[in-house]
C-alpha cells in the first residue's frame, strides 16, 4: 500500500506539461507508462499543463486497425495546413516514450525537420525506429525517445504529437515543441 | 540535472529591434549570425512589416531563417532586461549561405549569461582561495597579489619559472594582449598553447612542403572532383563546411569523397553511399596508408607530371636560395637530418618505391584496409580520364591525422597531394579543415634561445611546459581559458603533479589580507612550490575548483567587441550585445591591469579596439594580415572595429590587400590563378610571395620523405596488447566545445549526453558482454609519460625506444567511466570517447610523450581495457541518451 502511494505521488509530481487532466486520468491507470511519457517533459504543474494544452484541438487521426507495424500514416495536425501541419503516425513495434496502444509503441511526430524544414515524413527507417536522415542535411531523430536528435544539426527534438486512445481510435491532443516555420504552432 | 522545457512558441522582435552581427563562437567555420535585441515588454508580429526579420512567418520549408526556441534568450543590456534572438544570418552569401547552422550555433543564444538558466554559475568576481575555499576579493587586490608574487618569482628564479598556459584562439585582442605580457614583456620560454605542451606548429609537414595550413577557401572543398578527408568527419565537427560545401558537391556534381578515418560517422556513410570511399584504417597508420596510395600512383604513372615539373623543386632548386640546408628556422633544421628532405620528385619516387612500408600488401595488413581500396583511392585521386583530363583533387586533414602521428603523417599527406597536382589552384588545394577558429596574434616572439630543450644537431626547440612543471621548475603559473590538466595527455597524472606543488604545500592562505597573501605565496614559491592563477568564464575542474590560488572572471563572446578569422581566413567583428556578468572583464583588460602593476609599459588600452589597432602591425607577415583595414579606417576617420563592423557577417578574407584604393580579401593562398593589378601591390598591401607561390625557399613545393622509423617504435609500444582496445577521443557534433557550454549548460544536450560515452563496435561488445546503455570502465596501467629528456645529442636520442632506454619514460595508471554505445561506427578493435569530460577525461588514457620532431602530443592514441560494470539508468530511459547509430544514411 505504501509503495502504491509513493508511486502515485511520483506520478503527480512528474505530471508532464503535455498531458492534460483527462490524459492524466487515462494514463494514471498505468503509472509505469505515464512516468515514461512524463519523464522527458519535466515537472511542470498540472495547472500550467492544462493552460498549455487547452488550446490544442482533439482530433481523431486514425483507427488502430489502420496501423501496420513500421508503416507510417501521414496526417495533418494541429490544423489542416497542408504544409506546416504535416505529421506522421507510426507503430514502431517497440515501446517508446509517449507511445500509446497496448504495447505503448504508437507515436506521432511533425514531419518537418527542426533544422531547416526538410521533409521527414517518408524517411522512416524501420530497422532503426528512426526518422531521417533528413534529405536536406541528414539529421536523424530517435522516435523511441521523444524525437531526440541522434546525429545532426537540429536544435530541437522533432515535435512529438501527444496521442490518446479512445477505444479503437487514435486521437491527437497536443504538440510538444514548436513545429518548424512559425512562431507558434499552426492554428493555435 | 536541468529540466528540459518543451516550448511551443517564441517571441518575435518588433520592427524597430536593434540588429547586430556576430559569428558563432565555436567551430572553425564561424557561421554568420544576426542578433535581434529589444526590451522586454515589446513584441513583433508574424507579418514582414511587423517584425525585425522583415519576413512573413511561417517561413518557407527547406530555407534558413526560422527561429527555434533555443535561439531566444533574455539578457541584461545596460542593466535592463532585453530579449535577444541569436539566429543564423539568412541573408548571408558566404560560409553558411542562406542561414545554415549547426546544432551548436543554433543554440548559441543559450550561451548568454542569465540568472535563470544553467549559466548562472558564471564567474562574476575575482576570488582568492583562503582556507581551501574561494572568497571574493577586488580586482585591485587580485592584480596586486598577482603582480607582487610574479615579480618575486621572476627576480629570484628567473622568467623560466613564470609560466603561462593559454588558449590560442579566443579572439585577436585577448591573445595579443596576453602574449605581449608573457613573451614580449616578461620574455618567458615557459609558455604553451592550450592544446600542446609548447608552441608547436599543428601541421609541420605541410609547412615543410611549402603549404600554409589554412590556404584553401571553402569553395575549394566544393570545386574538387575528388576530396580526401583525413582524421575528421566535417558533418560532425565542421558542420556547415559539410552542409553547404561538401554535401552539395556530392549531390550537385558527384564529388567523390575519400574518408581516412577509424570511425564511420554520418558524413562518411553518406559519402560511401554516393560513390566515395571509406578507408577504415587502424589508428595511427596514416603515414603507411598515404605512402601506399602514393606508390600506386607512381607505379601507374598517374602523377601530374607537367604540374610537378612546373611547381615543385628539382634537385638544384631544393638547395637554392635559403635552401633546405642547415639554417636557423625550424622547418630548415628539420630537413638537416637527412631523414625528411628529398632532392625533388625523382628522389621522392625512388624513396617511396624503396620502402617496405609502402608495399601494397604490407600496408594493407598494417593499416587494416583492403589493397583494392588503396588502389581505388589512388585511382579516384590521380588516374587521368580517357580524354586525358585529370580529376581535380583536394585534400583536407584534421586532428585524427596529425594528432596520432604528427610529423610524418602531415609530410606524407602533403606530398601525396603534390602528386595529384594539388596545392595552388581552385578545387585543388591541401589544407587543414580546422578546429577552433583562428584568433591568435602573437604580441611577442617566443624566446627559443632561452629554452633548454635541444634536439640533435644542436637545434634548440621550444620548452615542453608539462615536462617543465613535472620537473618542478615552475613557481608561478598563469592559466587562461584552458583546463590544462584535464586537457592534456596523461591528464590524471599531471593533476597529481600540480597537487603536490600547490595544494599539498604547507604555505596556504588563511586570510584575504593582501599583505598576508603576498607573503604566504612568496613563502610557497621559496619552498619550491607553485602559485596558480586561473582565468576563465566558469570554475572548471580541477584547475579552478581545486588548484587555483586566484580565480579571475573573464568576459567572453557577446560581452565585448572582438575579432577573429575562420578556416578560410575570413575576418569578422563579433559584436558585444549584452552585459558581462558581475565584474567579469575581457582577458585583454585583465592582462593590461596585471602588466601595468608589474611595471610594463604599452598596456594602457581603453577599449578592445585599441588592442585591435595595435595588434594589426603584428599580423603583417601572416595570413591574418589586416593592417590595410586599420590604415583605411584611420584615413576614413573610423575605428578599425567600426570599419570591420560595416563588413557584417561577410567580413573580409586575410591577408587583406589594397587594389584600386579598395580593400580586397584573398580567397586562397599559393593561388597560381590570382590576377594582380599590373601596377603591383598598392601602398599598405604587405605583399608576401606565398600569396601566389608556395611558401618555400623558391616558391615551389618540396616533396618530403616520411620514414616510419621515426614513429614505428612508439607505435609498436602503445598499440593494444592482448585484450586492450584503442580508445580514441575527439569532439562530436552535439558537444563541440569542451564541456563548458553545450553538455553542461544546455538542458537539451545534457539530456542527450548526461555522461561521457564510449562507442564500441558490436563485434567487440559481443565478446566483452557489453550492451548499449551499460556502464563500463576504461582503464590502463601503462600510460606512458615522458618525465625528462630535454636534450638529445643525436637525432635518435629522443625517439621513443631510446627515451625508454634512457629512463625518461614512466608508466602511470588511468581509469575512466563511460556509458557504452554499441554501434558500427568505430572500427573493430577501436572505441571512441568524448575527449574532455572533466569527470571522466578520455585524455587520461593517452600517452604524454610528444612527437619529438614537432612536440605535438599523440592525443588520439589512447589504449585501454573496457570492462562492463553494470546497467546505467539511461539504458531503459526514454528521457536521456539515445543509442542509435551515428551512421544512419
Amino acid at each position: 500500500m505504501k509503495e502504491e502511494l509513493m508511486q502515485k505521488k511520483q506520478v503527480e509530481t512528474a505530471l508532464p506539461s503535455c498531458i492534460n487532466r483527462r490524459q492524466f486520468l487515462f494514463y494514471g491507470a498505468s503509472a509505469v507508462s505515464t512516468l515514461a511519457l512524463s519523464s522527458i517533459f519535466g515537472a511542470t504543474s498540472a495547472l500550467a499543463s492544462e493552460a498549455l494544452f487547452a488550446k490544442y484541438p482533439r482530433k481523431k487521426i486514425a483507427k488502430l486497425a489502420d496501423l501496420k507495424q513500421d508503416v507510417p500514416i501521414e496526417f495533418l495536425y494541429p490544423n489542416n495546413d497542408a504544409t506546416y501541419a504535416q505529421c506522421f503516425l507510426v507503430k514502431l513495434g517497440e515501446k517508446a516514450g509517449g507511445g500509446v496502444g497496448a504495447d505503448k509503441d504508437i507515436v506521432a511526430f511533425s514531419s518537418l525537420c527542426t533544422h531547416m524544414g526538410g521533409l521527414l515524413g517518408r524517411s522512416y527507417k524501420p530497422e532503426h525506429k528512426v526518422a531521417g536522415p533528413c534529405p536536406s542535411h541528414l539529421t536523424t531523430f530517435d522516435l523511441t525517445r521523444h524525437g531526440m536528435v541522434i546525429a545532426g544539426h537540429a536544435v530541437e527534438s522533432l515535435p512529438q504529437i501527444v496521442l490518446e486512445m479512445q477505444g479503437a481510435d487514435i486521437y491527437a491532443t497536443g504538440v510538444s515543441g514548436l513545429i518548424f516555420g512559425g512562431a507558434k504552432n499552426p492554428g493555435v | 540535472m536541468s529540466e528540459q522545457k518543451h516550448i511551443d512558441s517564441i517571441p518575435l522582435p518588433p520592427k524597430d529591434a536593434e540588429v547586430l552581427t556576430t559569428c558563432c563562437d565555436y567551430c572553425i567555420v564561424a557561421c554568420g549570425y544576426k542578433i535581434y535585441r529589444w526590451p522586454v515588454g515589446q513584441k513583433g508580429g508574424i507579418k514582414a512589416k511587423q517584425n525585425a526579420f522583415g519576413r512573413d512567418l511561417p517561413i518557407e520549408l527547406d530555407k534558413g531563417g526560422w527561429v527555434s526556441p533555443n535561439m531566444h534568450n533574455i539578457v541584461q543590456h545596460n542593466g535592463k532586461p532585453h530579449h535577444v534572438i541569436v539566429a543564423p544570418d539568412a541573408e548571408t552569401e558566404v560560409v553558411n549561405k542562406g542561414g545554415n547552422h549547426s546544432i551548436r550555433g543554433g543554440a548559441i543564444a543559450q550561451k548568454c549569461y542569465s540568472e535563470n538558466t544553467p549559466t548562472k554559475d558564471r564567474l562574476k568576481y575575482p576570488q582568492l582561495r583562503v582556507n581551501g575555499k574561494l572568497q571574493r576579493i577586488s580586482w585591485d587586490d587580485a592584480t596586486t597579489i598577482f603582480s607582487e608574487v610574479s615579480k618575486h618569482v621572476i627576480a629570484n628564479y628567473g622568467e623560466h619559472s613564470w609560466a603561462q598556459k593559454m588558449f590560442s584562439y579566443q579572439y585577436f585582442e585577448n591573445t595579443y594582449a596576453l602574449t605581449k605580457l608573457a613573451l614580449r614583456s616578461i620574455g618567458t620560454p615557459a609558455f604553451a598553447w592550450h592544446d600542446n605542451p609548447t608552441v608547436a606548429p599543428s601541421t609541420p609537414g605541410l609547412r615543410d612542403v611549402g603549404i600554409d595550413n589554412f590556404s584553401a577557401s571553402y569553395e575549394d572543398w566544393y570545386l574538387a572532383d575528388t576530396l580526401v578527408i583525413s582524421g575528421t568527419d566535417p558533418f560532425e565537427t565542421k558542420t556547415v563546411i559539410w552542409n553547404e560545401w561538401i554535401m552539395k558537391a556530392i549531390t550537385e556534381h558527384q564529388q567523390k569523397v575519400i574518408f581516412i578515418n577509424p570511425r564511420k560517422t554520418t558524413g562518411v556513410a553518406f559519402a560511401e553511399e554516393h560513390g566515395g570511399l571509406h578507408l577504415w584504417l587502424n589508428p595511427g597508420t596514416d603515414t603507411i596508408l598515404q605512402n601506399a596510395i602514393a606508390r600506386v600512383i607512381l607505379e601507374n604513372g598517374w602523377e601530374d607530371s607537367e604540374w610537378i615539373k612546373k611547381y615543385t623543386n628539382n634537385k638544384w632548386e631544393t638547395d637554392s636560395g635559403f635552401g633546405q640546408g642547415t639554417r636557423n628556422t625550424d622547418w630548415q633544421w628539420r630537413t638537416t637530418w637527412g631523414n625528411f628532405q628529398t632532392k625533388g620528385f625523382d628522389d621522392f619516387k625512388k624513396w617511396i618505391l624503396s620502402q617496405k612500408e609502402s608495399d601494397l600488401k604490407f600496408a594493407s595488413e598494417i593499416c587494416g584496409v583492403d589493397a583494392e581500396d588503396i588502389e581505388w583511392a589512388a585511382e579516384l585521386m590521380a588516374k587521368p580520364r580517357s580524354d586525358g583530363s585529370r580529376p581535380k583533387t583536394s585534400l583536407g586533414l584534421e586532428k585524427g591525422n596529425y594528432w596520432s602521428n604528427n610529423y610524418t603523417n602531415t609530410s606524407s599527406f602533403a606530398s601525396l597531394g603534390l602528386l595529384c597536382g594539388a596545392g595552388n589552384r581552385p578545387g585543388q588545394m591541401i589544407s587543414r579543415l580546422g578546429g577552433h577558429q583562428r584568433g591568435g596574434i602573437k604580441g611577442g616572439n617566443y624566446p627559443v634561445g632561452k629554452s633548454p630543450e635541444k634536439f640533435g644537431g644542436r637545434r634548440r626547440k621550444p620548452l615542453d611546459l608539462d615536462r617543465w612543471v613535472q620537473a618542478g621548475k615552475v613557481r608561478f603559473a598563469y592559466v587562461v581559458g584552458t583546463t590544462w590538466t584535464a586537457g592534456t595527455c596523461g591528464s590524471g597524472e599531471l593533476a597529481e603533479v600540480f597537487r603536490n606543488q600547490i595544494t599539498r604545500n604547507p604555505n596556504q592562505l588563511t586570510s584575504t589580507d593582501v599583505t598576508d597573501a603576498i607573503e604566504t605565496l612568496k613563502k610557497r614559491v621559496d619552498s619550491g612550490g607553485m602559485v596558480l592563477v586561473d582565468q576563465d568564464i566558469y570554475l572548471r575542474k580541477n584547475i579552478g575548483t581545486e588548484l587555483a590560488d586566484i580565480v579571475l572572471p573573464a568576459a567572453t563572446w557577446g560581452e565585448c567587441d572582438f575579432t577573429r578569422a575562420n578556416g578560410e581566413r575570413r575576418i569578422r567583428l563579433y559584436s558585444k550585445f549584452y552585459d558581462a556578468p558581475g565584474e567579469a572583464q575581457p582577458d585583454w583588460w585583465i592582462a593590461s591591469q596585471i602588466a601595468q602593476k608589474m611595471g610594463f609599459s604599452g598596456f594602457d588600452w581603453k577599449e578592445s579596439n585599441d588592442v585591435f589597432e595595435e595588434a594589426a602591425r603584428f599580423t603583417r607577415g601572416s595570413r591574418k594580415n589586416y593592417q590595410p583595414l586599420v590604415k583605411m579606417a584611420k584615413r576614413q576617420g573610423l575605428k578599425g572595429h567600426e570599419l570591420l563592423r560595416s563588413y557584417g557577417t561577410t567580413g573580409i578574407q586575410g591577408p587583406i590587400r589594397l587594389e584600386n584604393g579598395k580593400l580586397v580579401g584573398t580567397k586562397r593562398l599559393h593561388d597560381s590563378t590570382l590576377e594582380l593589378p599590373e601596377t603591383g601591390p598598392e601602398k599598405e598591401t604587405v605583399w608576401q610571395k606565398w600569396i601566389t607561390k608556395f611558401n618555400s625557399q623558391t616558391g615551389k613545393a618540396n616533396f618530403m620523405k616520411s620514414p616510419w622509423s621515426m614513429f614505428g617504435d612508439f607505435y609498436d609500444h602503445v598499440k593494444p596488447r592482448e585484450d586492450e582496445l584503442w580508445v580514441l577521443n575527439g569532439r562530436i557534433n552535439e558537444i563541440w566545445q569542451s564541456c563548458f557550454d553545450d553538455v553542461e549548460r544546455r538542458p537539451y544536450i545534457t539530456n542527450r549526453f548526461p555522461e561521457n560515452f564510449i562507442e564500441i563496435n558490436p563485434e567487440d561488445a559481443k565478446r566483452l558482454g557489453i550492451e548499449s546503455g551499460d556502464y563500463v570502465s576504461v582503464e590502463s596501467n601503462r600510460v606512458p609519460v615522458q618525465k625528462s629528456g630535454f636534450y638529445g645529442r643525436d637525432t635518435s636520442d629522443l625517439l621513443f625506444a631510446n627515451l625508454l632506454k634512457g629512463g625518461h619514460i614512466k608508466f602511470v595508471s588511468a581509469k575512466v567511466k563511460a556509458v557504452a554505445m554499441v554501434m558500427e561506427v568505430p572500427k573493430p578493435g577501436t572505441t571512441f570517447m568524448y575527449f574532455l569530460n572533466t569527470d571522466n577525461p578520455a585524455n587520461s588514457l593517452t600517452p604524454r610523450v610528444p612527437d619529438p620532431i614537432s612536440d605535438n602530443y599523440r592525443f588520439k592514441l589512447g589504449v585501454g581495457k573496457v570492462v562492463r560494470l553494470g546497467e546505467s539508468p539511461y539504458k531503459n530511459s526514454f528521457k536521456q541518451m539515445t543509442f542509435k547509430s551515428r551512421a544512419i544514411v
